[in-house]
């Protein structure tokens, strides 16, 4: 079959590999209808994370349709149009019976890579490095899926494949970061970066019944599709971001602040100075303006929420949340306890996610696709692959 | 003994322990099924079951190295189990896996002790080299793949996988 393979830092190729095969009794293979480019991937491109291997397949974030499965699947079928969560979980542990489905305890086939550096292994997830588990990605014609089961979803007929697409992970992600922050009436919730994910935040936050959603960016087309979901954009190159969101909130504070940035973040200033040149000096992995400006915003006792990718971030000034009485939440994505009741907002129209589509590709186009992405060209959200 | 094998760093004593939601004698039940030790240990060794009590192992060393040895269940209380390598070993180890309920409702404790024991000379002095690495690996990877054993029925695995070309180097 044809696939993105990453070749090495900023080197992707579209190369014949072989197909995936069923290994497991639980596994499915789909034939993949659409997959898509992550910010995080951005990360594995640009070699900040470590144990990726010339060759390995990108992609994680994916639906498509069931051609052939193990013999002890018995919830899907030949057929069947499903969506699947980037986190690979077996819906047996007692991680995912407490819907902690990343940090699933059994999907990790090498634990031993990641357990030094976190402590414990966490669930395993689709192309992403080799100390994540070195399944191969969804930038392909077909993907093996593991514990069928408990991570295909079916989708509704009626439901596009671009709607379906991203409730594999932008939508959930978002979601989860807006269900950490137990809005309540009357809160006002702040979300930096307007990628799909902050954009899927936004509508989530709306959807449990926010009251004020503000948007923060600095690319006028996010900035303008998060106005057109309801949200209140904020220009932070153009504003001082901490007196604007005093002004939005009578001097109170954001009631959460959720950080769907990451750890390329841009900025402005001298530590954003100062970030570049410790990055490109390997002397940090991490460029955190986004994270350090949501500490300083939130509300005292209010919630940060953090969704954006981190790896070992320095300077981290803890001082902020311990002061004010800051509830920090966050983790990887927990989409399989999400994702019907996405599917059911999308239907009902409340969650628009096939907006995040800007461009579509064929496979064979996707290096430049993952180029166009990357360097935000001719207001790309977020490249679609048809294979 | 060697230099090498005399370093206290060497750590061939390597322990592990994980909690598994299930009740301890089912776990012992498939702690002991033949097919079990091969699969949880294959990252390290072949194992080939001989009878309910005894197995051969071979582990396979650097530069093509290949180091057998004969383990032997002893006879233990309910809630452990014990092992040690007959006469005559390449590489004489002795294992202990106890059993403890886990609080509230998390199940049962699995805490492994393998205690490696490299003979001295070149011999030797390659294992340890090579365990050196990765004893702790070893046995937290076995406990880990039975965990998933335990509570899936499957081991997880991408081998074979196309995600990345042998050979490919980490980056």
């Amino acid at each position: 079959m044809r696939a993105l393979c990453w070749n090495g830092v900023n080197d992707l190729r579209v190369e014949t590999v072989a197909d995936p095969e069923i290994l497991n009794l639980r596994d499915v293979i789909l034939k993949v209808r659409l997959t898509t480019t992550c910010g995080s991937d951005l990360h594995l491109i640009d070699g900040l994370i470590p144990t990726m291997r010339e060759g390995d397949v990108l992609g994680h974030e994916f639906m498509g349709e069931i051609v052939d499965v193990g013999r002890e699947v018995t919830k899907v079928k030949r057929g069947d149009r499903v969506v699947v969560p980037s986190f690979i979980a077996c819906g047996q542990c007692w991680y995912c019976q407490h819907d902690q489905y990343s940090l699933c305890d059994t999907s990790h086939p090498k634990p031993e890579l990641q357990e030094p550096l976190l402590g414990y292994p966490t669930g395993g997830i689709y192309a992403y490095s080799h100390a994540f588990g070195g399944y191969a990605g969804s930038h392909a014609e077909y993907v093996r899926v593991p514990f069928a089961d408990t991570d295909c979803f079916l989708v509704p007929d009626g439901l596009s494949d671009e709607n379906a697409l991203f409730i594999s992970d932008a939508a959930p992600t978002g979601f989860m970061g807006a269900d950490f922050c137990n809005i309540q009436r009357g809160d006002v919730i702040a979300v930096w970066g307007c990628g799909g994910v902050g954009l899927m935040a936004q509508q989530s936050a709306m959807i449990l019944g926010a009251e004020r959603v503000i948007a923060i960016d600095r690319y006028p087309e996010r900035l303008a599709q998060a106005e057109a979901f309801g949200a209140i954009p904020l220009d932070y190159t153009k504003v001082d971001v901490i007196e604007a969101l005093k002004e939005l909130t009578g001097g109170r504070g954001p009631d959460a602040c959720i950080d769907a940035v990451g750890m390329e973040a841009d900025g402005t200033g001298v530590q954003h100075a100062y970030d570049r040149v410790k990055q490109a000096l390997y002397l940090e992995s991490d460029r955190g303006a986004a994270l350090r400006q949501a500490m300083l915003a939130v509300r005292k006792g209010g919630t940060l929420s953090i969704l954006g990718v981190y790896a070992l971030m320095d300077k981290f000034p803890l001082g902020l949340l311990m002061n004010k009485g800051v509830t920090v939440r966050t983790a990887q994505q927990h989409g399989q306890a999400y994702v019907p009741r996405l599917l059911e907002h999308a239907q009902r129209g409340e969650l628009t996610p096939a907006a995040l589509a800007t461009h579509r590709f064929s496979l064979e186009e996707s290096p430049k696709g993952y180029h166009m992405f990357k360097h935000k060209e001719d207001g790309c959200l977020r490249a679609v692959f048809a294979p | 003994m060697n230099a090498v094998t005399h370093d206290s760093s060497l750590d061939a004593d390597a322990r592990a322990a994980v909690t598994i939601g299930r009740p301890a004698d089912e776990l012992r039940t498939l702690w002991l099924r033949p097919d079990t030790q091969s699969r949880i240990w294959s990252h390290f060794a072949d194992v080939t079951p001989i009878d309910e009590r005894t197995a051969e192992w071979v582990a396979h060393g650097p530069a093509g190295g290949e180091y057998r040895w004969r383990t032997e269940l002893a006879a233990g209380g309910t809630n452990e189990l014990r092992w040690s390598s007959s006469d005559g070993a390449d590489v004489a180890n002795a294992g202990v896996l106890v059993f403890q309920p886990a609080p509230g409702d998390r199940g049962t404790e699995l805490h492994l002790d393998v205690r490696f024991d490299p003979p001295g000379g070149p011999l030797g002095q390659a294992l340890s080299k090579l365990f050196h690495l990765v004893p702790r690996e070893i046995v937290l990877k076995a406990l880990y793949k039975f965990r998933a054993l335990a509570l899936t029925g499957e081991i997880p695995t991408t081998d074979p996988q196309p995600a990345a070309r042998k050979g490919g180097t980490d980056r």
